[in-house]
């Protein structure tokens, strides 16, 4: 998740509103994996590289800048 | 048939999908309503088509539901495929006029010389506590009136299909979507209301209803997010040896009767599960589908399970005590099994 996403000086935390694919599943490049929810606003999550996703922070876990929300293992 | 995928998409995103993949091909598709573009739907059923299609085509317009479905109407007899969106079911007091005697009408009291290509998508639902003018489902009011086809789909696959089946259908189509099965991240949703849904266009066609679980003592015909409290239901009562079969009507208008007759020919028992309102509804209509054909393929009284007659509770409490869950599902099917002969 990058750095400065949005002002957490106002929002300090956000939640992982969605995964679009099931843990162990395998994911293309550019590939919209997830949806994060800051208050009402809602940002992409893309896959950085092919591969198998695994997921490490489930969907309504809490989130902030910097947080590792999953894990990419290339083919 | 579409290409598989395992991509997993709540209901917004697949309605958003629908809308983007018809809009793609077709030019004459447009989106108007409130909040739809800058915002994407309070409900996120629009999610992501402004920044693909631009303000021409994707128009948020003022607070008035009169004049923007009213044109939405003038719009389909005029060559476009508009989708307009009422924000809350609700709220069609406003805009009625135009739907029941414009939008309904118009096919036939031009002779069928003016087609009416008109989706109107609308949010449907309670259970979260927003009171009685932000939570009814309506779709009684709606699928009595002639002239309109009503679509009611209960997870993002049929939610795709069944949109794109409404913007290629030459009749206006009501396609009514319950918030709490969405899929947003500020509010409770279902899991299996979010599917694996193809990236590529399909369409359901308008009027299949869906057998959901087969099974072979009771039949619970139901729609939109009581097919998920009933498959709780079912899921509690295959435990007790009770073999539940569900079926998910998908469609009001046209209505699957024969799916349901055969099903309940089958299981000889039906339980009919609506969270609109009980009396003159849809749980009335199904009933008689079955009983108007062959009473003797019954061998239990039917029942229905709706939301009683009285505006819905903003109390959380109060909404919780009065909307159909799985376990008055469970029991409903319980009493019915049992005292069947």
């Amino acid at each position: 998740m990058p750095e400065g996403l949005w002002d957490t000086s106002k929002t300090p935390e956000g939640i992982v509103g969605n995964w679009f694919y099931r843990d162990g599943s395998m994911v293309e490049a550019g590939a919209k994996v997830a949806e994060l929810m800051v208050e009402k606003t809602v940002f992409d999550i893309t896959a950085p590289a092919a591969g198998e996703l695994h997921i490490l922070v489930p969907k309504d876990g809490i989130v902030r800048p910097g947080t590792l929300i999953g894990r990419i293992d290339g083919a | 048939m579409p290409s598989k995928s395992n991509r997993i998409l709540t209901m917004s995103h697949a309605i958003a999908e629908g809308i983007a993949n018809e809009m793609r091909t077709d030019s004459s598709v447009f989106v108007m309503g409130e909040d739809i573009a800058a915002y994407g739907g309070i409900f996120g059923a629009t999610t992501g088509l402004l920044a693909e299609f631009g303000e021409q085509r994707i128009r948020d317009t003022p607070i008035s539901e009169t004049a923007f479905i009213g044109a939405g109407v003038g719009a389909a007899m005029a060559g476009m495929r508009p989708i307009v969106e009422l924000m809350f079911v609700d709220f069609f007091g406003v805009c009625m006029d135009a739907i029941y005697n414009l939008a309904a009408k118009n096919i036939y009291f031009s002779g069928g010389n003016c087609k009416v290509p008109l989706v109107i998508m609308t949010a449907t639902g309670g259970g979260y506590s927003d009171a009685g003018q932000h939570s009814q489902t309506l779709h009684a009011t709606f699928a009595h009136m002639p002239g309109l086809k009503v679509a009611v789909p209960s997870n993002a696959y049929d939610a795709k299909g069944l949109m794109i089946s409404a913007i290629r259908d030459d009749s206006p189509v009501l396609y009514m979507f319950h918030k709490g099965l969405q899929g947003l991240a500020w509010m409770a949703s279902p899991e299996k209301a979010a599917t694996e849904v193809p990236d590529d266009a399909y369409a359901i066609p308008l009027g299949e209803a869906k057998v959901v679980r087969p099974g072979k003592d009771a039949t619970i015909v139901t729609l939109s997010m009581m097919v998920h409290r009933s498959m709780e239901a079912a899921e509690q009562l295959a435990k007790d040896g009770i073999d539940v079969e569900v079926v998910d009507l998908r469609t009001l208008v046209p209505l699957d009767r024969a799916t349901v007759f055969k099903s309940v020919a089958k299981t000889g028992r039906l339980i009919v599960v609506d969270e609109d309102y009980s009396s003159f509804g849809v749980t009335a209509e199904i009933i008689t589908s079955v009983v108007e054909r062959d009473p003797s393929v019954l061998k239990a009284k039917p029942r229905r399970l709706a939301f009683p007659d009285i505006p819905i509770p903003y109390s959380r409490p109060m909404e919780q005590f009065a909307l159909p869950n799985a376990e008055k599902i469970t029991e409903a099917v319980r009493e019915t099994v049992k005292k069947g002969h």
